[in-house]
């Protein structure tokens, strides 16, 4: 809004006008009256003593005149550095500097500048005072101002992280990427990893019989440290539903020793479970069924995505884990293979998987003890 | 995403304008001056920049019990309240502000009167 500006201007310039524009004797010339009209103050200065032989109406205004009625320019002028000024107008140079003075209710703030004219009747020292206050109030609100949306920032990158950490909950870090820079992904193939599938025997009756709400706790509980476990471990949950959870090893980092980081994994959710259980309200039971082979990998949905993970290998899984017992781990033999230098298993011979046919099926019973 | 007053008038350039103008509008009232004569007018348009951001869902916000702490020791009455907020009012008016707006920031202005000058909170009364 530009009129009330003007407003102040106008009438800023023509108040004063009997103050000032007072010529002290001295070696200057009369100067017009056009100066007292200036929204800049202006006065002269004798180069000798520093004496103000002239001053316009904005220069009275401004500077009052004290009781003391001092004559030099620094008596009159706030925050000037007379050594200064006069070091600088002996070199032909100009003394630039900020002042604040009261004028009124306001407190504004002055630029000056003092440096030396060559009028027609000698050398003076001329002073020129220009009131900067909107430019300082625009600054002090900038300043302010970017304070804010500093702060709002850094909140705003915080509130990003918690949003990354909650997406990385249910994504690979690496999905996480792709999905962030290109804003789709595409389904991996991930040739050789391992898939665990668990859930609890008689969870759906612990659940009726009990606190409900307690008993979610606890899941919840376990289910957190199932996640230590498996991170400890480089492997990745995948997901849990309702009292079933899901962890792969292998993917998206490939990892040769997934199958061994897996069924380390799964013996330590039971031995897990096994000590909990002795202090516990509720006894966990697990049941663990284990595969190794490829996998694919998407998010899948659009709004509500999960990045899940497909193939005969997460279905044989499921399959090995209904028929174990509660406390079983149990896997396939491929997978078998690959970890029995470093663990204690045992074969259970045929069993007749849904989907599968007739599949050899091997325990998981402990790590193998060194020097064994 | 729905904007704010604040980013549909124009962002911090507009409200930039109606501070500086609203505390030029406050030096030149009679009735309100004294309150900002001696005051460090870094800190006043810190304070003001804060609180019309605020008032138009800008980047910040106050709280009822900060507006307090910092109106209740200076014993502010009603008319001079209410002289703000006339002022305030005019201000927002003479730089084109939408009336919807002006009448919805007024009254905004109104109903924070008890927090800003209401006294002491009852129980320590």
């Amino acid at each position: 809004m530009t009129t009330r500006t003007k407003e102040t201007g106008a009438r800023a310039a023509t108040a004063p006008a009997d103050k000032g524009g007072e010529k002290v004797q001295g070696k200057t010339p009369p100067l017009p009256p056009v100066l007292d009209s200036l929204n800049t103050a202006v006065a002269l200065a004798d180069p000798d003593n520093w004496e103000i032989e002239f001053e316009n109406a904005r220069f009275t205004e401004w500077f009052p005149r004290g009781e003391e009625g001092a004559r030099e320019l620094s008596a009159r002028i706030p925050g000037m550095d007379p050594g200064r000024a006069m070091d600088r107008v002996e070199k032909g140079r100009s003394y630039r500097f900020e002042t604040e003075v009261r004028v009124g209710p306001r407190t504004i703030t002055l630029q000056l500048e003092i440096r030396p004219f060559q009028g027609e009747s000698g050398k003076v020292v001329l002073l020129e005072g220009q009131n900067i206050s909107k430019q300082k109030e625009a600054e002090y609100m900038l300043d302010s101002y970017s304070r804010l949306t500093e702060r709002q920032n850094r909140e705003l990158e915080k509130e990003k992280e918690r949003g990354e950490r909650l997406l990385l909950n249910i994504m690979p870090r690496a999905v996480y990427e792709e999905l962030k820079d290109s804003g789709t992904t595409t389904p991996h193939t991930f040739e050789d990893v391992s898939v665990l599938m668990l859930d609890f025997a008689g969870f759906t009756d612990m659940a009726i019989s009990r606190d409900p709400g307690a008993l979610i706790a606890e899941l919840n509980d376990v289910f957190t440290s199932f996640d230590r476990i498996v991170e400890h471990f480089n492997c990745e949950r995948i997901k849990t539903i309702g009292d079933a959870y899901m962890a792969v090893a292998g993917m998206p980092e490939a990892d040769p020793e997934h199958a061994i980081h897996l069924a380390k994994v799964a013996l330590r959710m039971r031995r897990f479970l096994e000590k909990r259980n002795h202090t516990g309200a509720h006894q966990w039971r697990c049941r663990i069924g284990l595969a190794t082979g490829p996998v694919i990998g998407s998010i899948v949905g659009i709004q509500k995505f999960v990045y899940d993970i497909f193939g005969p290998t997460v279905n044989i899984a499921s399959r090995l884990e209904t028929l174990a017992e509660p406390g079983q781990i149990l896997m396939t033999t491929n997978m078998a293979e690959r970890i029995q230098d470093d663990f204690v298993l045992r074969p259970l011979g045929e069993n007749h998987l849904k989907g599968f046919g007739a599949v050899d099926v091997v325990s998981l019973e402990d790590e193998a003890r060194e020097g064994r | 995403m729905k904007t704010s007053l604040f980013e549909r008038i124009g962002g911090f350039a507009k409200v930039r304008l109606i501070i500086s103008d609203f505390y030029d509008r406050i030096l030149d009232s009679e009735m309100l001056r004294s309150y900002f004569e001696n005051i460090d007018i870094r800190r006043m348009i810190d304070h003001q920049t804060k609180f019309v951001s605020a008032l138009m869902g800008g980047p910040v916000s106050y709280s009822n019990e900060q507006l307090g702490r910092a109106h209740h020791h200076l014993g502010i009455t009603p008319d001079e309240y209410a002289e703000m907020g006339e002022i305030f009012r005019e201000t927002l008016e003479d730089h084109d502000i939408p009336l919807v707006e002006v009448d919805r920031l007024h009254a905004h202005i109104l109903a924070l009167q008890e927090h800003v000058i209401g006294g002491a909170p009852a129980e320590t009364k």
